[in-house]
């Protein structure tokens, strides 16, 4: 890793910080509306704002406030939720695991999922598999993911009734163990489902495209030659070539599940970061976003990072 | 790298469809007023109505006409599209031109920036922006392009950076040609259908974008969207109101499906892989 590149992530976590910092004070009228809300700020007494004021540092000088969100920042003080009346780092890590199980199952279904179907359609490149492959999976892609979500909570949830319409887990059952598990992946199969149909014609494409390329270099022809069998050279030849730039994507892969369970989640009221995000959108909790907004972009840095330090690991050609 | 689109295309069944696709979809737009019954906006007191004679799609929560608003928010997603695809596309090429002509400091800012840009996940910033100016259709059209002509831009310079040292722009160079000339004359010409192809996949991005917003509340409530809707029939799905929830949807689908397939063909007759696609 180079130390240009190190700083490119540098300066763009500095610029997630500044946006944080400076957007709620662009905004016209008190700095404690944007904050707060301004329903929130009506029910203040003058007291209570000056005494606010001056815990968020609002009555220094700018470069001086700057300086205080920093530090509170490195305090993990990510603050307070008006509208649920607890710290936002308690509501993130309430809502954390629930995105995190479905974001990760998503990836691995999806990968699997793309990486099979675009292996296969690579190989058999131009007959009619491939073609329908190709243009029904490019025609799912046009789907937005909360689209997609809503076909299948009206279909499988609402008129069939074989799926719960909302949550993770069914509430004051208090079930343990193994009915506990059944229950979490019965509340998951839908958003999830969603997610990699969103997700999966992506990977698909990928593959494929690269399927393509390795078929047409010198030493698929010299492995032919050889008289190596042909799923030998499907799987061990073109298929481990094909995994690469399935790695290298997963960076912005991880963005774009992120966005994509943010909507799912709002359409089967899945209790993540995504929901959590909508409630403070609604109820016009600034700080819950501004949190949310922090978490989300040091997330998807710290992936596109680890992406690419691990990249030169795995490829000794790119150093 | 002179292309007859039409040509082309017109061998690509897909982009066939994608035309078709988006030229009924333009169509829509286009004749709104001619097709819409009732006004878009005007609330009445048949509230929830299921489809009928009158109301082919019903009514939404507050008596509007959902057909109507339907082929209005065509207008929005179809603007928004052609807005933001083409700043987009400007920018990127813009900027991805002048950083391989100028090089030097103008070159690595830059092209800094837009590694930077490329590692912050925009879509995300882009949301926490909108939650904050709630923005009318022109500052969402900026919005999104300020955010997404990175990818763009190192495309197009590699390009224009190759074309740079090719044998005919030497050759005008030699018989005098200034650098504006072949800027015009030779350079830009031949990003053209480079340009083109990022132009769809913007717009197409940008469609999404929309939608995806109003869809969590978050853009001007007095902007007629399909993601809008969306998220207002979402509330009622208790009442198995498919009539109220698929058809918002579905033209949003059809809409990306059409820019999807187009981007695909046109894509695919550049034969060009564009490297860095960041949405």
């Amino acid at each position: 890793m180079s130390a240009k590149n190190l700083s490119d992530y540098l300066i763009a976590f500095f610029i997630i910080i500044c946006l944080n910092f400076l957007l709620p004070r662009t905004m016209p009228g008190d700095p404690l509306a944007a904050i707060y809300g301004e329903e929130a700020l009506l029910s203040l007494t003058p007291e209570l704002k000056r005494d606010l004021a001056a815990q968020f540092g609002l009555d220094k000088p700018f470069f001086e406030q700057f300086l205080f969100y920093l530090l509170s920042l490195l305090k993990g003080n990510l603050g307070y939720s008006y509208h649920y009346e607890v710290p936002v780092s308690e509501l993130l890590l309430r809502a954390a695991p629930w995105t995190m199980l479905l974001i990760g199952s998503a990836l691995i279904v999806s990968t699997v999922l793309g990486y099979v179907l675009g292996l296969e359609s690579g190989w058999q490149r131009g007959n009619s598999a491939d073609k329908g492959l190709l243009t029904g999976l490019m025609f799912l892609s046009g789907f937005p993911d909360f689209f997609v979500g809503i076909i299948l909570l009206l279909l499988f949830g609402v008129s069939l009734g074989l799926f719960p319409i909302s949550g993770a887990l069914t509430p004051y059952m208090g079930l343990t163990g193994w009915s506990l598990i059944k229950d979490v992946l019965w509340h998951l199969l839908l958003p999830l489902t969603s997610l990699v149909i969103a997700e999966v014609s992506a990977i698909f494409l990928l593959v494929r495209s690269t399927a393509v390329t390795v078929l047409g270099e010198p030493f698929i022809l010299t492995a032919k030659a050889k008289g190596i069998r042909k799923r030998h050279i499907k799987f061990r030849h073109v298929g481990k070539n094909s995994l690469l730039p399935l790695f290298t994507r997963t960076g912005i892969r991880v963005g774009h599940m992120i966005t994509g369970a943010l909507f799912v989640e709002i359409v089967f009221a899945y209790p993540g970061i995504g929901l959590l995000i909508y409630n403070s959108v609604m109820a016009r909790d600034y700080p819950v976003l501004q949190g949310v907004f922090f978490l989300v972009a040091v997330a998807v840095i710290v992936c596109n990072l680890a992406v690419d330090l691990l990249y030169r690991t795995i490829d000794p050609r790119v150093r | 790298m002179h292309i007859n689109y039409v040509n082309t295309i017109k061998k690509n069944s897909l982009g066939i469809t994608g035309i078709l696709l988006l030229f009924f979809m333009s169509l829509l737009a286009f004749i709104a007023p001619v097709l819409a019954q009732y006004s878009p906006v005007e609330p009445s007191t048949q509230t929830l109505a299921f489809p009928s004679a009158s109301h082919w799609l019903g009514t939404n929560d507050i008596g509007q006409d959902i057909f109507s608003r339907l082929i209005y928010g065509a207008r929005t997603s179809l603007l928004i599209a052609a807005g933001a695809g083409s700043l987009t596309a400007f920018i990127g090429a813009f900027l991805g031109i002048s950083a391989a002509l100028a090089g030097g400091i103008c070159e690595k800012i830059i092209m800094r920036a837009a590694d930077i840009l490329l590692i912050i996940p925009n879509m995300v910033v882009i949301i926490l922006v909108a939650a904050y100016l709630r923005p009318g259709i022109a500052a969402l059209i900026l919005v999104i392009a300020v955010f997404g002509w990175q990818g763009n831009a190192r495309v197009i310079r590699s390009q224009a950076l190759s074309l740079k040292e090719r044998a005919h722009v030497a050759a005008a160079k030699a018989f005098g040609a200034g650098n504006l000339y072949i800027l015009f004359k030779h350079i830009i010409p031949d990003l053209f259908p480079l340009i083109t192809t990022s132009f769809i996949y913007h717009a197409r991005r940008a469609v999404f974008m929309e939608a995806g917003l109003a869809f969590l509340g978050i853009s001007d409530p007095a902007v007629i969207s399909w993601g809008t809707m969306l998220n207002r029939a979402l509330d009622f799905s208790y009442l198995n109101n498919w009539y109220w929830l698929i058809p918002p949807g579905a033209a949003l689908s059809i809409t990306i499906v059409s820019f999807t397939f187009l981007g695909y063909a046109l894509e695919e007759t550049i034969d060009l892989r564009l490297g860095d696609k960041n949405a």
